[in-house]
């Protein structure tokens, strides 16, 4: 068994992803035809051999709960251990409402000394990547480090920290904040680290009433004489924070080298299931580049499209670079350009839509159009 | 705890009429229309009726079978006092322990397992059919006409009922004759092979058949005629829907064929959902060049080529240029580049090489018929598989025939 625990983090959401979040956390954010974001952070645990893992939830977390369940999917429905959802709990400050990494983990504080692992892998729920967390540990443990933090290679849209390393990986300097190209690598904001060496920098924050979990805790780590490493995920990985980011990331999955990355044969990706049919495709169909999941119904012609569970896409529709989540019902003859189209939404037949490639257009959970 | 009714599952039998499809599984656990295994629809049934015990027989090369199975999970029959129970042939104190000798004494040979659920009916049906059908109103009728054994019985045409069991009915609506496979059917009524018994009467008739060393220890060909010749109450229950045999090649066929046609069999209906063990697999990817005409196609394809009028379980690959019609092709399949398929059903991770041909369309004459190709098997690069044939083993590049 690996002596390692899973600790996601699915507290909050970025406000650009807008309607997206407006019923959930972007951790339940639906993606890829199947999936839920917060499936890659678990699945990446469980093929590793992690079952016993929290979730660090906040609010809006009701579709977060209904998709975990019992954590039986990712094999983590356990006798002792498993999946422990971790919704807000009153501190003695009272309220239970956090705004930072920092306070979300001081909340947990009593779970967390609970662990039984003597090692801790903290990462956020927002994350689409397939990790190979076993490589990731056996790393740790020969680096020596205190902290291995994971890195991805590319250049993020949007703020991100960069880690600046030596050629031995080690950390020699953190970058918070930044945009576009620069010295070090983008963090993933996953990291492997002792539970020890975790409450330490809880504690540490907690006590300088620092809030800050880059600046403050990793920062604090450095100056008090610990050592961070960086271990560089070579395959896909993006973390969804903006409406323009979650379709561009939609998207990558129509590229076969991205979608092999996320779903390699041997670290599948295991999501809440459903007893959906195959997928049926009409005389009249045409389908181009579009990744398609089960239970859909497609008489019309749909193009460089990601189609989820249980869509219908009637005859004389017409789709050009959606995403159309589950449920949904495309009517006769609509037209569709540049739309991401939430759970359960109705277009009525005839109707035209079109968002621009640069801002697509988002239609929210359960319109009729 | 004394339950209503439990249901016991024949699995065990070879369906050697399917030929190489079944040389590695059991009938029951053949592939079937995209999602599913044979077994998926009795099962299925149970878990939408309300059956939360179901023992399942099996003998015939059972592993993909258990393991597929498991804890009943996918058909929410995995319950804390219920649920799926593999039950193979076992031995006992100071014997020698036997095989199943009929679909009867498989069920004898199972008293003790019955037993334990102190059930007043048993159902028994059998791994080999399509169809969905809801047993609680089996149950319903079989408890209200107070019936010792309830047989669900389907109209076919005159021409077909020499290949059934066919039953007779009196002015009482009660079964009063019952012939298996007659030359001349005197009715069109035809045995489904699924029975509702009074376990108490089922029991006793299972105890003196054992004892009968004439008996062939079959339901049909023994408990059935000495439960009528004895005068116990037989019902039939007439079932409408669609509901089809799978045991032959060209039935496997027809019926898959079938699940592209909706209305024959509506697989969407929320209220009665077929379940699987779904493969956990992306989404399938359908490329720039493809083509997909009225077929199914199930998650972890990817495809290049042009498909019409198949049936795709998960994982299948088609290639560019390819070519897959009137086909069906199990999980993991994969016709390459330039690779034709026609009039085929192609096994489990059996690969087409570039430029094979399998099969060919209709052309009338006699000998005429579907191609197969067994699972795990290689078609090498521009090979050509006749219609009608059907492979074992894998083929080298460029041969022209096939075994049959």
């Amino acid at each position: 068994m690996i002596n390692l625990h899973g600790l996601i983090l699915a507290d909050r959401s970025a406000n650009e992803l807008r309607e997206l979040v407006m019923c959930r956390t972007a951790a339940s954010v639906p993606f890829a035809g199947r999936y839920r974001l917060i499936d890659f952070s678990l699945s990446s645990l469980q093929n590793a051999g992690v079952r016993d893992v929290g979730v660090i939830m906040q609010q809006d977390y009701q579709s977060l709960l209904d998709h975990i369940g019992s954590g039986k999917e990712w094999d983590m429905s356990r006798k002792r251990g498993g999946l422990r959802l971790l919704p807000p709990f009153g501190r003695q400050s009272g309220v239970g409402e956090y705004v930072s990494v920092i306070d979300a983990l001081l909340a947990v504080r009593g779970y967390i000394s609970d662990v039984k692992q003597d090692y801790i892998f903290l990462t956020r729920g927002s994350l689409a990547v397939n990790l190979d967390l076993a490589d990731i540990m056996a790393a740790h443990l020969k680096s020596g480090a205190d902290v291995t933090a994971v890195c991805m290679p590319g250049t993020p849209e949007g703020t991100h920290h960069r880690f600046v390393a030596d050629e031995n990986g080690r950390v020699t300097e953190l970058l918070f904040r930044r945009s576009g190209q620069g010295r070090g690598v983008a963090a993933m904001e996953a990291y492997i680290m002792a539970k020890t060496t975790l409450l330490d920098i809880i504690d540490r924050c907690d006590s300088a009433l620092a809030r800050h979990f880059h600046r403050d805790g990793l920062g604090g780590l450095m100056e008090a004489g610990g050592s961070i490493n960086v271990y560089m995920h070579e395959g896909y990985a993006v973390n969804i924070d903006t409406v323009d980011g979650y379709y561009k990331a939609n998207m990558d999955m129509l590229e076969a080298k991205n979608r092999h990355e996320l779903f390699p044969e041997d670290r599948p990706v295991h999501t809440k299931g459903r007893a959906d049919v195959s997928t049926y495709y009409g005389e009249g169909s045409s389908v181009k580049n579009c990744l398609v999941a089960d239970g859909c119904f497609i008489e019309g012609e749909v193009e460089h499209c990601v189609i989820f569970r249980g869509v219908r896409i009637e005859a004389g529709a017409v789709l050009k670079n959606c995403i159309i989540m589950q449920d949904s019902v495309i009517g006769a003859g609509a037209q569709l350009t540049n739309i991401i189209s939430d759970k359960d939404v109705t277009v009525g037949a005839g109707v035209t839509l079109a968002g621009s490639p640069k801002l697509p257009l988002v239609v929210p959970k359960g319109s009729v159009l | 705890m004394n339950r209503k009714c439990i249901a016991m599952l024949l699995a065990g039998g070879q369906g050697s009429r399917l030929y190489a499809l079944t040389k590695n599984v059991a009938k029951p656990s053949v592939p079937f229309g995209g999602k599913y295994r044979i077994i998926d629809f009795p099962l299925s049934n149970c878990a939408n009726s309300g059956i939360d015990v179901v023992g399942v027989l099996t003998q015939y090369r059972p592993l993909q079978l258990n393991s597929y199975i498991g804890s009943g999970q996918a058909y929410d029959l995995d319950s804390s006092d219920g649920g799926v129970f593999i039950l193979p042939p076992y031995q006992s104190a100071g014997e020698k322990g036997s095989w199943f000798s009929g679909t009867a004494n498989a069920i004898y040979q199972n008293i003790g397992f019955i037993e334990n659920y102190d059930p007043e009916n048993v159902l028994i049906l059998s791994g080999d059919h399509i169809y969905k059908m809801d047993y609680s109103d089996m149950l319903r009728q079989h408890t209200e006409n107070n019936a010792d054994c309830t047989i669900a019985v389907i109209q076919v045409s005159m021409e077909e009922a020499s290949r059934f069991g066919i039953l007779s009915t009196g002015e009482d609506g009660f079964i009063n004759e019952f012939e298996e496979k007659p030359k001349k059917p005197k009715s069109d009524l035809a045995s489904m092979g699924i029975y509702i018994f009074n376990w108490k009467k089922l029991r006793e008739y299972l105890i003196a058949d054992e004892a009968d060393p004439n008996s062939s220890k079959d339901f049909g060909k023994n408990i059935i005629p000495k439960m009528l010749a004895n005068g116990e109450r037989l019902w039939p229950y007439r079932f409408a829907g669609y509901w089809r045999d799978v045991g032959t090649i060209v039935s496997l066929w027809d019926a898959n064929m079938d699940m592209l046609s909706p209305r024959l069999i509506d697989l969407y209906d929320p209220n009665w959902p077929i379940r699987s063990k779904s493969p956990i697999k992306p989404p399938h990817y359908a490329g720039p060049d493809s083509k997909i005409i009225h077929s199914i196609v199930t998650e972890g394809c990817e495809i290049e080529g042009r498909v019409e009028n198949s049936v795709l379980s998960s994982s299948v690959k088609v290639g560019k240029g390819a070519n897959v019609s009137y086909s069906i092709l199990m999980p993991g399949a994969a016709v390459e580049d330039g690779a034709e398929v026609k009039y085929a059903i192609i096994g489990e991770n059996t690969v087409i090489h570039a430029g094979a041909k399998v099969g060919t369309e209709p052309d009338g004459s006699e000998d005429w018929n579907v191609a197969t190709c067994g699972p795990d098997v290689e078609i090498g690069a521009g090979a050509v598989i006749k219609a009608g044939a059907m492979v074992y083993d894998s083929v080298a590049p460029g041969e022209g025939g096939a075994e049959k």
